[in-house]
């Protein structure tokens, strides 16, 4: 055998590991050496699928044991739980490209697609054996790939269109703080890692909120933004709900207000609470804009 | 046999329809409600192979639970020339249960780049194999797996039920590496007659 570490391998020294490449039986480095190997070597391996070809076969030669029935619940949740946490970090992504758009708005970058792999020669032999259409793989190919753009197509489209309600608010909300005697405040929740957004007060008393990465409302639940003063009594200050996006926007009229002013939200049951459910969903001190 | 002559395999494989196509690419596209129909077809043979590995049914949830996310996560990644569905869902079960038994052996730990690779073999597996192997029914493996010299069935079901490396084995059974290679080569050889087209490609 060839130096486990230096020089490339040969297609015979492949050919010799072939069975144990398809059983998964190599020590890890000559794996990844005849990995190596087939990722570069412009000849075919016919050895690997003529090898490689039963060990579908022996996966169904096991006894059926039913799983419990717990367990496709499970990993269903577990899925959903890594989703939102995808979307999480997507959300962040995006609130942040927000940000960056209202101020430098540039055209959406293209996406990255989903690595092709190096297409690999079907061994002739096989070929001939089966004779399988070459143009059936590509429509296969096609398919999935025209249905995955499609799918890429729609999510983008939606995420361009959250970002747009996101940023349509954040541009209101500026305009507010901007006004003189505006207040602006940054609105968070406890952790700084959840739901965020900004809250301006202007001086004609009019309270505008864009949040984003709120988890959205159902049924007749709203989020109700409150008005905290110095005596520590909030005061109810207009409501809102949020769709499956988690982009959620408020106008409303609250009247003069004083400086320092807490802006608060929680989610309720219903419009026109007079005291908020806790707990408090993000809140932010409103602090001059102006400067 | 029919399966290679009315290619019912091929067909299958091609039809856009297929509902595990169709899964995988709305999996790619983030839908994750996919990921139970895929479960209903797959989830049992998923779990009898991670129990016949593992030989522990809490571990075997693990693996299988471990294989569907890798599936959910990688669905992108998959290629349909490269093997079925199933065949790439159930070859990612099979590294996840061989990875669990190593880990809990401690011994060598399979690189973990393979996990969504299309094939996690990285092979180009012919179709209709795959499709063979698809149609034949359990006991007709189980024949043909008990129909070859039984040296070369302990070398290939250590390898591939037990995760021992060719090393391991020729270290357990007191032999020249060169022995064990050469009964699992044979071995594989052995099945793939018994199993199908290999003696009628006339």
């Amino acid at each position: 055998m060839a130096d486990l570490h230096g020089s490339a391998m040969t297609c015979g020294e492949v050919a010799e590991l072939a069975s144990g490449f398809v059983l998964g039986s190599l020590e890890p480095a000559e794996t990844a050496r005849v990995r190596e190997h087939l990722a570069s070597c412009p000849e075919p391996h016919p050895e690997l699928a003529e090898l490689g070809a039963v060990v579908p076969a022996l996966a169904r030669s096991v006894p059926v044991v039913e799983p419990p029935s717990s367990l496709g619940p499970r990993i269903l949740a577990a899925a959903r739980a890594d989703l939102a946490g995808v979307e999480a970090e997507r959300a962040e992504t995006a609130a942040a490209a927000a940000a960056e758009a209202v101020l430098h708005p540039a055209p959406i970058p293209a996406p990255t697609p989903a690595p092709l792999p190096r297409a690999r020669r079907r061994p002739a032999v096989l070929v001939e054996l089966f004779r399988r259409p070459a143009w059936g793989l590509t429509a296969v190919a096609a398919v999935v790939a025209i249905a995955v753009l499609g799918a890429w197509n729609l999510q983008l489209r939606a995420q361009v269109a959250d970002l747009a309600a996101y940023r349509d608010g954040v541009v209101a909300v500026l305009d507010a703080a901007s006004s003189s005697g505006g207040q602006l405040a940054l609105l968070k929740d406890t952790t700084g890692t959840g739901p965020s957004g900004l809250a301006a007060v202007d001086p004609a008393g009019r309270l505008v909120i864009a949040m984003h990465d709120l988890a959205p409302t159902t049924g007749n639940q709203v989020y109700e933004a409150w008005l905290i003063g110095a005596d520590g009594k909030p005061l109810p200050a207009g409501s809102f709900v949020v769709p499956g996006s988690g982009t959620g926007t408020l106008t409303s009229s609250v009247g003069s207000t004083e400086a320092g002013i807490v802006v608060a939200l929680t989610r309720e049951p219903g419009p026109g609470a007079t005291a908020p459910t806790l707990p408090i969903v993000v809140e932010g001190h409103a602090q001059p804009a102006s400067g | 046999m029919t399966q290679l002559d009315d290619h019912v395999g091929a067909a299958r494989l091609a039809d856009p329809g297929d509902p595990d196509l169709a899964a995988i690419a709305r999996l790619a596209g983030g839908e994750l409600e996919a990921l139970e129909g895929l479960y209903g077809r797959y989830g049992t043979m998923a779990y009898s192979i991670a129990v016949r590995i593992t030989g522990d049914p809490g571990s075997a949830e693990d693996v299988v639970q471990e294989a569907f996310l890798g599936a959910w996560r990688n669905a992108a990644r998959y290629v349909p020339g490269r093997g079925s569905v199933r065949t790439w869902l159930l070859a990612i079960v099979h590294h996840r249960a061989i990875d669990s038994l190593r880990r809990r052996r401690a011994t060598t730990e399979l690189p973990d780049e393979d996990q969504g690779s299309a094939s996690p073999l990285g092979l180009v597996l012919p179709d209709v194999w795959d499709e063979v192997a698809a149609t034949l029914d359990r006991e007709t493996i189980q024949r043909a797996l008990a129909a070859i010299p039984v040296r070369q069935r302990e070398a290939i079901e250590l390898a591939y039920f037990s995760g021992l490396t060719q090393v391991e084995i020729a270290e357990r059974l007191d032999l020249p590496l060169g022995t064990v290679k050469s009964r699992m080569r044979l071995g594989l050889l052995a099945l793939r007659r018994e199993l199908g087209p290999g003696d009628r490609d006339g």
